[in-house]
């Protein structure tokens, strides 16, 4: 994403002077080509280099999920504003008569431990509230807040599928121009949990129910497993087809729409870093956690009978990759 | 030992949440002491700051509308807790656009000083929120060492300048060398030197009247009393001090002590430094 942001910059000036946009890549020169008409018959063209790779393939039913509710964006951004921002983790707890949202940690509390703090929604704050069962999960905070920042963005509503500890949860909006799912993984009961719903199973049997998982804090882990993640599974799917790029948003419609953000143009994944989910054991919670991320699935396309035909062949990325950067070429796509 | 406070006034709030911002400014770590009047915040670790020593006075009736404690005894009426002040002002952070707060002692799986607080949320309806910020029960036995420092003897006593400017000068000053000599004498003016390379000078300061048994009756007005001190002290210092105070006053023991006593509308702070050994 780095190579592309610079190049979208200046929202403002993109706005007052550019006429359209054309995208396009010429697989010989493994080149993407984004080119910018511009008023007075300037074009600015950029170039940008990508790599091949595989893409992966998740299925995760969200509509299968017992436990759902849709928020607004503003709500949901009040209550992480609450959290030290040196919390991992958060946990969700929901009853059918409540919702909270508090600070997760095991350890017990000393004086240099961060507050703990916990924060509860009615259910009428909820723009819909499905509670199947009880339940608590724990899940990454910092992944939470990135994917808040983005919905804010969109004004849409956050819609939240769960259902128990370990199954991954799926956050996601569902705009005009977008639908954007974010799995995360969820912390798991009992280590020795064999928790695998026969649809959440790919091509490997899963002793762990989360999907797809990389080391996520770029600084202190690297980008492998570490030794404290015994274990792992590497999922692969079949390689599958990506949306062929003539599916490519319409051109037009992204000057219409003002905000660049709102469209996302359909990515060729980037590498994608082969490290690898823990899976029978679990260390430590927090260890653990650090290294669970999740996955950005961004299905694009003004053409919905193309998103009707193939509802799962999205595009799957692991988060905050930093590392994938740096190998090989400058500019990855 | 008990203690329940509760604030409902939204001034009060926004005071309390300064003052403890304030606080984290100096120290990490803090000891607040509630006695059934007053409310300190007292910097815990003289070594570790370096002999530096905070003490901050703030009557209790005059943030919170109800206000409960019993202290360790019938003899002992205070409570001593230890806390990290950057958790404190955190929380109270969160609560800028509060209905009510309430803060209580409690002892869940460890003490604790828990707060909640009553929000007005986007969707107009009212929301609780609730902060556990660990703490630590001082023992009595420690606590002749949260007493109020004696105001030393003072060679001089000068108004300080507007301290935003003696901040940004201090900070440029910061750079050159550690060592800052502080020296003022009893016609208003106060020097700020780096030995030999930089000087600066604040004239017209005005000094607060002086009791008669002060040594400073028979001194010379021109006579400067100097103290030298470590500059990131005082920078620490002035670092918290985000607005104007009411009141700024600086003691000079030459050649011992740099006592700064400031008055914030009703909340006093009194700051040390001790001159370099």
């Amino acid at each position: 994403m780095k190579s592309i942001l610079p190049i979208f910059r200046c929202l403002n000036s993109l706005e007052r002077n550019v006429e359209k946009c054309k995208i396009f890549t010429s697989s010989d020169l493994c080149k993407v080509v984004i080119q910018f008409f511009c008023r007075h018959g300037i074009r600015r063209t950029h170039n940008v280099c990508f790599q091949e790779s595989q893409p992966l393939q998740v299925i995760f039913e969200k509509n299968m999920c017992s436990n759902m509710l849709i928020i607004q964006p503003r709500v949901l951004a009040e209550a992480v504003v609450l959290f030290t921002s040196s919390q991992e983790e958060v946990t969700l707890a929901v009853t059918p008569l409540s919702v909270c949202l508090k600070s997760s940690s095991d350890e017990p509390m000393d004086l240099t431990s961060s507050v703990y703090s916990e924060m509860f929604v009615g259910p009428d704050e909820f723009d819909f509230f499905q509670i199947g069962a009880d339940t608590e999960i724990t899940f990454c905070f910092k992944e939470l807040k990135g994917m808040l920042t983005f919905s804010e963005a969109t004004h849409a509503p956050i819609a939240i599928h769960f259902d128990f500890p370990g199954k991954p949860m799926a956050l996601s909006i569902d705009d005009m121009l977008l639908e954007a799912n974010f799995i995360l993984a969820t912390l798991a009961d009992e280590p020795s949990r064999a928790s695998s719903p026969p649809s959440l199973c790919l091509s490997q049997k899963q002793k762990r129910s989360d999907l797809m998982c990389s080391t996520n804090n770029n600084s202190k882990t690297g980008k492998n497993a570490t030794s404290k993640a015994p274990g792992c599974i590497l999922r692969k799917a079949a390689p599958k087809r990506l949306y062929p790029n003539e599916t490519q948003t319409d051109i037009p419609a992204l000057e219409n729409c003002g905000s660049p953000i709102m469209k996302r143009v359909n990515e060729d994944i980037s590498e994608v870093p082969e490290s690898s989910v823990s899976d029978t054991e679990e260390g430590p919670g927090s260890s653990y956690l650090r290294q669970f991320s999740c996955m950005f699935f961004g299905a694009v396309s003004s053409d919905q009978r193309q998103h009707f035909n193939y509802p799962f062949d999205s595009l799957a990325t692991a988060s905050d990759s930093e590392e994938d950067m740096n190998n090989g070429s400058s500019s990855t796509f | 030992m008990k203690f329940r406070a509760k604030i409902m006034d939204a001034a009060c709030l926004n005071h309390f949440t300064w003052v403890s911002a304030m606080i984290a400014k100096l120290a990490k770590t803090c000891t607040l002491r509630i006695s059934p009047q007053k409310l300190n915040f007292i910097l815990s670790d003289k070594v570790a700051n370096g002999g530096v020593s905070t003490w901050c006075e703030l009557e209790q009736e005059n943030f919170f509308s109800e206000f409960q404690m019993e202290g360790v005894s019938a003899e002992n009426k205070a409570i001593s807790l230890e806390l990290m002040s950057e958790n404190l002002s955190r929380v109270l952070k969160t609560a800028w656009n509060a209905r009510a707060l309430k803060s209580k002692l409690t002892n869940k799986h460890s003490p604790c000083l828990t707060v909640s607080i009553e929000l007005l949320s986007v969707s107009s309806s009212s929301r609780i929120v609730t902060h556990d910020i660990p703490v630590k029960v001082i023992p009595r036995k420690l606590w002749k060492d949260l007493q109020e420092p004696t105001v030393p003897v003072s060679d001089v006593s000068i108004y300080l300048p507007v301290l935003k400017t003696m901040k940004s000068i201090v900070e440029k000053m910061k750079n050159i060398s550690n060592h800052l000599i502080i020296e003022a004498n009893l016609s208003g003016e106060l020097n700020l030197k780096i030995e030999t390379e930089l000087a600066t000078h604040f004239k017209d300061l005005g000094n607060p009247p002086s009791a008669p048994e002060d040594a400073s009756q028979d001194r010379d007005p021109e006579q400067m009393a100097e103290v030298h001190v470590d500059i990131q002290k005082l920078l620490q210092f002035l670092a918290g001090q985000q607005v104007n105070p009411t009141k700024a006053v600086c003691n000079i023991v030459s050649n011992k002590t740099v006592h700064l006593d400031l008055l914030h509308e009703d909340v006093s702070l009194q700051y040390f430094i001790p001159a370099f050994s």
